[in-house]
């Protein structure tokens, strides 16, 4: 009977595990939100009524161009623009020859679903993409301040994202800088001339290494502004550092290790050395000379 | 009383022609494997000499062992303060070069060679690299004293002389060797055991063979630092360490380890010994002039009745006992006195003895006459070439005391059989020396027997292995009794 008993719970296993299985199979064929896809995205480049940024404002965009040619610009930008289209080439030179990257996976269906989210968005008053809001006050000097200690970490990013420090670095960091994996940012305020474009783009950084890291932890708009005050007087303050920081690095890098090894060897002084070798080689001492033969 | 088993071994020196059969015998056994080349679980040395790995006595270099410290026993090697920040590097392990690089030769080089003038070679490679090498040394490179200003000078047991003692021993005419073949000891406090983070050695309960789990062990290499006789060996291929397992799969069958099976000389014997395992400690603890007498103290019995019950209540098979009763290494060890552990001032307490060497001068050169010196052939073994506190430094714990009372009992021995089969010698004078060397006639012819005249049976004395019993310590062999299979349709019916 035990036997029989162990038997029927195997098959109820089986059946979870199918089951589990199917289910699984089916949420990964689920269609994506479209509001999602659009802040993920597009947000970064693009508006729905908040005006131009890198990319133009997309209100109404559906009544400016025929769907057709915008699925086909969607999926594949850099096909299309590479076929030299001309009204792809205009919005190229709007976007001062910044070309729109290809999104992975984008798909007619996504493209599709992400123009009857525009359409949509269009007409309503005030889009939720209307671009974040941030204010027009002047920066303060507290502001700078806090921008600093959030890219530095010091003060941490409410939603848990990676401070900027981990791959940024910025001029006036001091002696051992930032983190060398992503561009120098003392000037990123002068590359993305105001303070609504910064903004934006941080508030949807859309780089391959940046979009995965911050997908789930966006900044937020008070964090944002601070941020901008801060790149924008470092911008003022200091000048791209280009001399080769890695050489320093290197002659700390050596000499730490030397004074390592010479510490650990007086430490270790006493250890086992290798026992044949070297009664070889006492045994192995020259000889006397000979004195000369007198004949 | 806590009365426990051991399977303990006696090499008799004297016997030993130095041949390595035991050492082939295991290598071909266990040893022939890749990362194991360079092991020899058993080895041969000749003494003088510094061994296999270089100098392996010396424990200022190994820091093998235990030493004693504020009236208690520690590893030398590790301890608990030292293990942790040596652990990814313990400083006490020698390297390939102190054992040997292991070696074989480009065969193909030979037999392939293109005609020509010079004869083709076979030139040696590295059996670790694959690599052409030069070879600077073997597992028993200092054979027969070869290399002898390099490695037999440097033999730490040198140390016990005086440096005229020294000179004499070197010098031609007193020139001296003998044998030591080595295998693990299977020690009854082994340093090994103690040393292991893993906890991957362990003394066997039912008969005292120490082992590595090899499921277990994380290659932290602590026992090789530990074993002061450098018995175990880390494999670089597995990244297991290795030892000599006493053969146990053959021993379980009943029959000899490999090297006491192949024994050439039949200088091997081995035999139950039980103990009393709540001595251990205080004998490890005593100062080495008188470890051996306490850990001959510590071997109990096997005769006496109250051993006989503890050994019961312990859950020792009757056959056990009897083997025991029977071992030839309670003679040697226990009965006659003529069996001495090695080097137990490491504090391990080995349970393998050696029975030490008699070496007599038997010639001298005159000018240019060599002369026997067959008027006085078994004199006094106080002019036996290798000086007693050579020996006693190897066998005796730094115990003359011991050494002579051994090798006075087998001159004895031998002055005896000589009387008994020559006859030349005075029936008084050998009835004295029997006297002096606190022995019998009858002792003598048994020493004799079993020294001269063994049989397998003789040096062999293995007990039943009850592995059906052993392996109730792990496992209820009724677990799953009832509770397999079909069962019966329609139950059985007994009668008409």
């Amino acid at each position: 009977m035990r036997d029989l008993g162990s038997l029927r719970r195997r098959r109820l296993l089986h059946f979870f595990i199918v089951a589990a299985f199917v289910t699984g199979a089916a949420s990964t064929a689920e269609a994506i939100d479209p509001a999602k896809d659009f802040k993920q995205n597009c947000s970064s480049c693009h508006t729905i009524g908040g005006g131009r940024i890198t990319g133009p404002d997309l209100k109404d965009v559906t009544k400016r161009k025929d769907r057709a040619w915008l699925k086909k610009f969607i999926v594949d930008p850099g096909g299309v623009i590479d076929s030299g289209d001309a009204y792809a080439l205009k919005i190229l030179e709007e976007a001062r020859n910044v070309r729109m990257p290809n999104v992975a996976g984008m798909s007619n269906e996504r493209a599709e679903s992400i123009l009857n989210l525009i359409e949509a968005e269009s007409k309503l008053e005030k889009s939720q993409f209307a671009g974040i809001q941030i204010s027009n006050r002047p920066f303060s000097q507290a502001d700078v301040d806090h921008g600093r200690r959030l890219f530095t970490g010091e003060a941490r990013l409410k939603n848990g994202g990676t401070s900027c420090i981990s791959c940024h670095a910025v001029g006036g960091l001091g002696a051992l800088g930032g983190g060398k994996l992503g561009p120098d940012l003392t000037k990123v305020f002068e590359r993305y001339e105001n303070r609504r474009k910064l903004g934006t783009w941080l508030s949807a950084p859309a780089t391959e290494t940046m979009l995965p890291t911050f997908r789930d932890h966006p900044m937020e708009a008070e964090e944002i502004l601070p941020l901008v005050a801060y790149f924008k007087s470092a911008a003022q303050t200091y000048e791209e550092d280009t001399a080769p920081r890695g050489l320093v690095f290197l002659l700390l890098g050596i000499g730490g290790a030397v004074g390592a090894v010479l510490l650990l060897n007086r430490f270790w002084r006493r250890r086992f050395r290798g026992v044949r070798r070297s009664l070889v080689e006492a045994s192995a001492l020259p000889e006397e000379p000979v004195a000369p033969s007198q004949s | 009383m806590d009365v426990r088993s051991q399977i303990s071994m006696v090499f008799h020196l004297d016997k030993c022609i130095g041949c390595h059969t035991c050492s082939i015998a295991c290598k071909n056994v266990w040893t022939d494997r890749k990362g194991t080349e360079y092991m020899w679980w058993n080895n041969v040395e000749t003494k003088p000499g510094t061994g296999y790995p270089t100098k392996w006595e010396d424990q200022e270099e190994y820091r093998g062992g235990w030493e004693k410290k504020d009236g208690k026993l520690r590893l030398k090697s590790t301890g608990r303060g030292r293990i942790v920040p040596n652990i990814f590097h313990n400083p006490s392990l020698p390297s390939m070069d102190d054992y040997y690089e292991p070696w074989t030769y480009k065969y193909d080089e030979l037999f392939n060679a293109p005609e020509g003038d010079d004869q083709p070679t076979a030139r040696p490679i590295s059996k670790v690299t694959g690599e052409y090498m030069d070879i600077e040394a073997g597992p028993n490179w200092d054979d027969d004293l070869g290399g002898s200003p390099v490695y037999a000078e440097n033999d730490p047991n040198l140390d016990a002389l005086t440096p005229q003692e020294r000179e004499q021993m070197f010098s031609i005419e007193r020139l001296v060797f003998f044998y030591f073949p080595r295998i693990c000891n299977h020690c009854l406090n082994p340093a090994c055991v103690a040393s292991c983070p893993s906890g991957a050695l362990y003394k066997r309960g039912e008969d005292g063979i120490v082992l590595i789990d090899q499921k277990v062990c994380r290659a932290w290499r602590s026992c090789v630092a530990a074993c002061p006789y450098k018995k175990t060996y880390f494999n670089w291929q597995t990244g297991k360490s290795e030892k000599c397992i006493l053969c146990f799969p053959r021993l379980e069958t009943g029959q000899a380890p490999a090297c006491f099976h192949s024994c050439v000389g039949r200088i091997r014997y081995l035999g139950v010994l039980l103990y009393d395992a709540e001595r251990i400690e205080e004998v490890a603890n005593k100062p080495p002039e008188e470890m051996i007498d306490a850990q001959r103290d510590m071997i109990l019995d096997p005769r006496d009745p109250e051993v006989i019950r503890g050994a019961r209540e312990n859950g020792l098979h009757d056959s056990v006992i009897e083997a025991a009763q029977k071992s030839p290494v309670y003679k040697y060890v226990k009965d006659w006195g003529i069996a001495l552990p090695p080097h137990i001032e490491f504090g391990t307490l080995p349970m393998l003895f050696y029975v030490p060497p008699l070496l007599p001068v038997m010639a001298k050169r005159d000018g240019d006459n060599v002369e026997s010196v067959s008027d006085d052939l078994f004199h006094g073994f106080e002019q036996a070439r290798a000086p007693l506190d050579y020996l006693s430094s190897l066998l005796g714990g730094g115990n003359t005391g011991k050494l002579v009372y051994a090798l006075r009992k087998q001159m004895a021995v031998r002055m005896h059989r000589r009387l008994k089969t020559v006859g030349d010698v005075d029936a008084e004078v050998v009835e004295r020396m029997l006297r002096e060397a606190d022995t019998t006639p009858e002792e003598a012819d048994a020493i004799y027997d079993l020294t001269a005249l063994c049989t397998f049976e003789d040096r062999f004395v293995i007990p039943p292995a009850h592995r059906e019993e052993a392996i109730e310590m792990m496992k209820d062999p009724q677990e799953h009794r009832q509770s397999a299979g079909f069962g019966f349709v329609s139950g059985p019916e007994r009668g008409l």
